[in-house]
């Protein structure tokens, strides 16, 4: 267990934060105060949105590249230091 | 049975001990089942060959956020890739998952794909379901089963693990279990 250099918490912090913001944020967002979006018969959730969905698109979409980022440069930049397990 | 699990957030040590004689099991049976649901995704795609992504890469792909990259691989060669890649990645994925074989990179490059249908199916769809999907939990077990690195409960991992070759270059135990 290291500490992490500031490229490693923009990767791994950065990363989670936008997901969860994409996720649960712009979905709480929605539900405070977006349009009320009653479920149709078929399941689905028929409203406009409050933030388009193209910008919650490339939130979640920027979080996961910014995880994925971390895991390669991780594996490409330290070598684990416990070799025992 | 008492685990202690030693791991840090934001800066912090939150280590914390786990009395849980069932984590073992748990983790072969998350990986046989994500490990089945992508070898037989693979295999159906080799059964029924020729297999032509067209469809998903030209045309579903077109108009969302990874239109600019994935529809790249609509036509020529690049697509004659995908249509190979894809099922023998599905295949490799779920039979490393469920041997327990470099489990990480199948793992990963599970997430990889579920990437690909989670924004293109979800996309297409308008997100009619909200944008929590079974596409983007699959991707999170995917993440999850590379963070817990399951390779080594009843895999090959454990065996790769003791290996000259791993021995000698650390850095493939990122890539096993």
């Amino acid at each position: 267990m290291s500490e992490l250099t500031t490229v490693e918490r923009v990767g791994l912090y950065g990363g989670a934060a936008l997901l969860l913001i994409g996720t649960v944020g712009m979905g709480l967002l929605e539900i405070i105060a977006g349009a009320p979006h009653p479920v149709s018969g078929e399941g689905q959730v028929v409203h406009e949105t409050l933030i388009s969905l193209s910008v919650r698109s490339y939130t979640i979409l920027l979080g996961l590249i910014l995880m994925a980022t971390y895991g390669i440069t991780n594996l490409a930049t330290k070598p684990p230091k416990d070799t025992s397990i | 049975m008492v685990t202690n699990i030693q791991t840090r957030l934001l800066g912090r040590d939150v280590s914390f001990p786990v009395e849980e004689s069932r984590f073992a099991y748990w983790l072969v049976v998350m990986r046989l089942i994500v490990g089945w649901w992508f070898l037989h995704a693979g295999l159906d795609k080799f059964l029924a060959w020729p297999f032509d992504a067209s469809w998903f890469v030209g045309g579903a792909a077109a108009g969302t956020s990874l239109a600019p990259i994935v529809t790249l691989f609509s036509d020529g060669i690049m697509l004659s890739f995908v249509n190979v890649m894809v099922p023998l990645g599905q295949t490799l994925i779920g039979l490393g998952l469920i041997v327990g074989a470099l489990t990480r990179l199948a793992a990963f490059f599970g997430a990889f794909l579920m990437t690909f249908f989670y924004f293109i199916n979800g996309e297409t769809g308008g997100w009619a379901h909200g944008v929590i999907t079974g596409d983007l939990l699959g991707l999170l077990i995917f993440a999850m089963i590379a963070t817990l690195g399951a390779g080594r409960v009843l895999g090959v991992d454990a065996y790769l693990a003791k290996t000259e070759f791993v021995r000698n270059h650390p850095r493939m135990r990122y890539l096993i279990g």
